[in-house]
């Protein structure tokens, strides 16, 4: 036998597992972990929604007593509901009852007005802004997100640092430099199939510990991202188990996706960054049936998100923030839609939030190119999130300072 | 592109010339094929290397419509049942069996090129036409090619220009039109989105086919990139090809797809591609030819310096077996590792490099892998493996059948320790299949299978 079949009954023996992936000289950090008890203490943890297609951000919080309101969408125009009203004469699209239902339980911030300097109106190079915090240089490509600067620098002891859950590519909001965030598109798929004897599982586990390291090319960087799946596979299939909530998930995929980072987070793993999309926010004709629809999922799956972590005691470690590239044009078109747009609302949820409304408000009358005028840089939530929520200086990830918003409370 | 030397653009674009330096083999013939179009079998290889380079490239570039009809016939049978998805199924199954890999291959590159979702057309007809369209271009005129895409029914369902009114230009397609077709970011104002809608307007569709509007098109003068009038019919589409930045950006863009990920290639690389699309009036096949005969394109700069696409390594693998399987489900597995035919992730298509790589997909390669080449729908030349090999590629041994396998389906050649424990699988007892398909499945499992 050679030197890699040595390693492998060596782990077999110490853990007692049949089907133990060795994952190179530095392996046992995560099994050790796999094996330990977890408690309910961990660090805080942050999961990002983000919002694709550029949500309208006017009629998701919406200026009911504006008549210019009214005025820009003469058939996109809710009527004020009731029981919907945020304060100022602001009220919550009626679909949006979820996130209507977290504010009232002092659970959602909602940061008026979020946006950035010479707004961009590409949907990439927007949300390119948004995961980089840069603006596109000729001749260098950006190649690492905010969540992936942040993610190098942490140590997540054998977990995976963040986690993508979705079947899209991975947002660059997680690109690193040095760490590997794994995509999970569901639990079940998420492991080697189809050689029962484990024998191919058994081959790329030998093989791992032979990686060359250094070098920047494209070999070595699927290299390490064939680990860091193995790895990840290995973990995730051991945090698997049985998971009992009282908590109703709705029936759609962010559903899901909300409810398999619950049961992540519940297992005890250690990651701190989770991150899910929900697609289709990009209205340009018959906006109303499709907007009110993702409206009504992304509320009704945060708020059930929000009570599943409080059941299971994590409740004042995870916190939420849901984004878009950009808002919407204030004057819809001729298509009963929107095109983009610029500032729109953001929102934090979770039980640490000071729940209500932060930053100005957008001024109808004062409108830039037809959008409206950003009054709080998204830098400054980045900044928020990472100082006050994650706990690491922001300065070396941003890029600059950014002053915090007052928007977390300190644990209770 | 490791190095950092600048390399000699002069000598980059060159006609490779086979020396003893650099000899005509196996490998790079292998390299052409996986570039050109989803690889080759052992017997295209050994032909190739007969052949030589020039006359291997200039028969790809040639158009053969031997199996026409009996695509169209399959097609047919398929938009009677009207549902896009089992279009993937057709597409695969041309994939596997043209005889033009070269032309499906930049079919596939334009489709990533100028994307358009059945999830939203959700029309079956309406997107193979546009795929016919793209198809009939795909090595011809890039500028026919925007011609025909502007007033494609699936692409301007997809980018809510079926409807464009004067009072309310839609700004979609105009934006893309700049953003991702012709010009790239950077390139044009927001003045020039808005001004440039102006141009579309009236451009509709009416009982599923464009029409001009005239009485909802705009007739007034329009400030597009530098330029002031009233921009009659599509005049618009030829200024903004006439751009300095539109021939960049797309030899920019056909360069990466032929040559390699990364780096982004310098502008002194890109010019003399870029210059001889304007001097051709848009003959990509030309470029196409110039880029595929290079000195640049079988050096150590291109050879393992792109990472697969799910259709490479799964349609790639079965070609090089002469392998024909059950194309429904492979075209679902397509989906599943992020490259769903007619179903690109959005307007931008595929950004392909290394995002094709993550933890879900990496397993979700090595599981597929393992899935093809067990499932009895899949027939290597009409047979198993195991008759396959002995009688088709004359391998019988561990050893051999990994040599051959290899060569067949790696850019990278893999070290000796790596070649023994492939050798190691191939030998251990049981069916002979089995053994084969072990190989084929672990091959599958490693880091460099995914680079080609």
């Amino acid at each position: 036998m050679n030197r890699r079949s040595t390693r492998r009954d060596f782990l077999q023996s110490t853990l007692g597992t049949s089907a133990v992936i060795s994952l190179g000289g530095l392996v046992p950090a995560c099994f050790r972990n796999a094996l330990a008890e977890d408690n309910n203490g961990g660090e805080t943890v942050l999961v990002v929604v983000q919002l694709s297609g550029g949500n309208d951000g006017l009629n998701t919080v919406i200026p009911f007593d504006d008549p210019l309101y009214r005025q820009n969408r003469p058939t996109l125009a809710v009527p004020a509901p009731d029981g919907l009203t945020i304060d100022n004469g602001l009220g919550f699209h009626p679909a949006a009852r979820g996130l209507a239902d977290l504010l009232e339980n002092d659970q959602l911030a909602i940061v008026q007005g979020v946006g950035y300097p010479d707004p961009n109106h590409s949907h990439f190079e927007s949300m390119d802004i948004w995961h980089t915090c840069q603006r596109k240089r000729k001749e260098s490509p950006r190649k690492t997100g905010w969540l992936g600067r942040f993610l190098d620098g942490t140590s997540t002891a054998g977990d995976p640092a963040g986690l993508h859950l979705g079947s899209k590519k991975q947002p660059l909001a997680l690109a690193a430099a040095n760490t590997r965030v794994p995509s999970i598109r569901s639990l079940e798929r998420f492991r080697l199939q189809g050689d029962e004897d484990h024998e191919v599982r058994q081959f790329v586990g030998s093989l791992a510990g032979d990686q060359p390291t250094g070098a920047d090319d494209l070999l070595s960087f699927v290299q390490t991202s064939t680990t860091a799946a193995l790895s990840a596979s290995e973990r995730v299939e051991a945090a698997r188990r049985d998971y009992q909530t009282p908590v109703t998930y709705p029936e759609h995929a962010l559903g899901h996706k909300l409810r398999t980072v619950a049961q992540l987070i519940d297992a005890g793993l250690r990651s701190r960054v989770y991150y899910v999309e929900l697609d289709g926010f990009d209205t340009h004709s018959q906006q109303a049936a499709a907007h009110a629809a993702l409206l009504g999922q992304l509320g009704d799956a945060l708020s059930a998100f929000v009570e599943d972590v409080h059941h299971h005691g994590h409740g004042q470690r995870v916190l939420v923030m849901a984004f878009s590239e950009f808002g919407r044009r204030v004057k819809e078109n001729a298509s009963k839609g929107t095109d983009h747009g610029a500032a729109a609302p953001l929102f934090l949820a979770g039980e640490r939030v000071k729940g209500g409304l932060h930053g100005a408000r957008p001024d109808l009358t004062a409108l830039e190119e037809g959008d409206l005028k950003f009054q709080t840089d998204f830098r400054r939530v980045y900044a928020t999130v990472l100082e006050n929520w994650l706990g690491v200086a922001s300065n070396p990830v941003l890029g600059s300072d950014y002053r915090p918003l007052d928007v977390l409370n300190n644990v209770s | 592109m490791t190095e950092s030397r600048p390399i000699d653009p002069q000598w980059a674009w060159a006609e490779y010339q086979p020396s003893d330096e650099r000899p005509w083999n196996r490998r790079l013939a292998a390299h052409l094929f996986r570039r050109a179009g989803f690889g080759a079998s052992w017997e295209m290889l050994a032909e190739a290397v007969a052949r030589g380079p020039a006359e291997v490239v200039t028969d790809l570039l040639e158009p053969v419509d031997a199996q026409q009809a009996a695509q169209d016939a399959f097609a047919e049978a398929i938009l009677a049942g009207g549902d896009p998805r089992q279009l993937a199924a057709w597409w695969v199954y041309v994939m596997l069996q043209t005889p033009t890999p070269l032309l499906e291959n930049m079919t596939l590159f334009w489709h990533g090129h100028f994307a358009t979702s059945a999830e939203k057309v959700t029309d079956a007809r309406a997107m193979y036409a546009q795929n016919a369209l793209l198809r009939e271009h795909a090595l011809g005129s890039f500028r026919l090619l925007v011609h025909g895409i502007s007033r494609d029914p699936a692409m301007l369902i997809y980018l809510d220009s079926a409807t464009n009114r004067k009072a309310h230009p839609n700004e979609n397609f105009a934006r893309e039109l700049m953003e991702l077709f012709c010009l790239g970011e950077g390139n044009y104002s927001e003045r020039d989105v808005k001004e440039l809608a102006r141009c579309f307007t009236g451009w509709e569709l009416r009982r599923d086919r464009f029409r001009f509007n005239r009485y909802q098109h705009d007739n007034g003068d329009k400030t597009v990139l530098g330029k002031t009038g009233p921009f009659p019919e599509s005049d618009v589409i030829d200024h903004v090809l006439a751009q300095p930045a539109a021939p960049e950006f797309i030899a920019r863009k056909l360069i990466r797809f032929l040559v390699a990920d990364e780096p982004v290639p310098p502008d002194e690389l890109v010019a003399p591609i870029a210059g001889q699309l304007r001097a051709s009036n848009w003959d990509v096949g030309q470029a196409i030819g110039t880029i595929l005969r290079s000195n640049l394109f079988f050096s150590p700069y291109a050879i393992a310096r792109k990472v697969r696409s799910p259709v490479d390594v799964t349609v790639g693998l079965l070609r090089s077996l002469e392998a024909t399987t059950d194309a429904a489900r492979l075209a679902s597995e397509l989906g599943d590792l992020g490259q769903g035919l007619f179903y690109p992730p959005n307007v931008k298509g595929w950004d392909g490099g290394r995002t094709w790589i993550n933890s879900s997909t990496l397993l979700g390669r090595a599981n597929a892998v393992g899935r093809l080449i067990r499932d009895p729908k899949t027939r290597f030349r009409g047979g198993d493996l195991a008759t396959y090999f002995t009688e088709h590629l004359g391998a019988e041994t561990g050893e051999q059948v990994v040599d051959v396998l290899t060569q067949l389906t790696l850019a990278v050649p893999v070290s000796e320790p790596l070649r023994d424990q492939l050798i190691e699988v191939a030998e251990r007892p049981g069916p002979r299949n089995e053994r084969l398909a072990a190989v084929v499945h672990a091959l599958g499992t490693l880091p460099e299978f995914q680079i080609g």
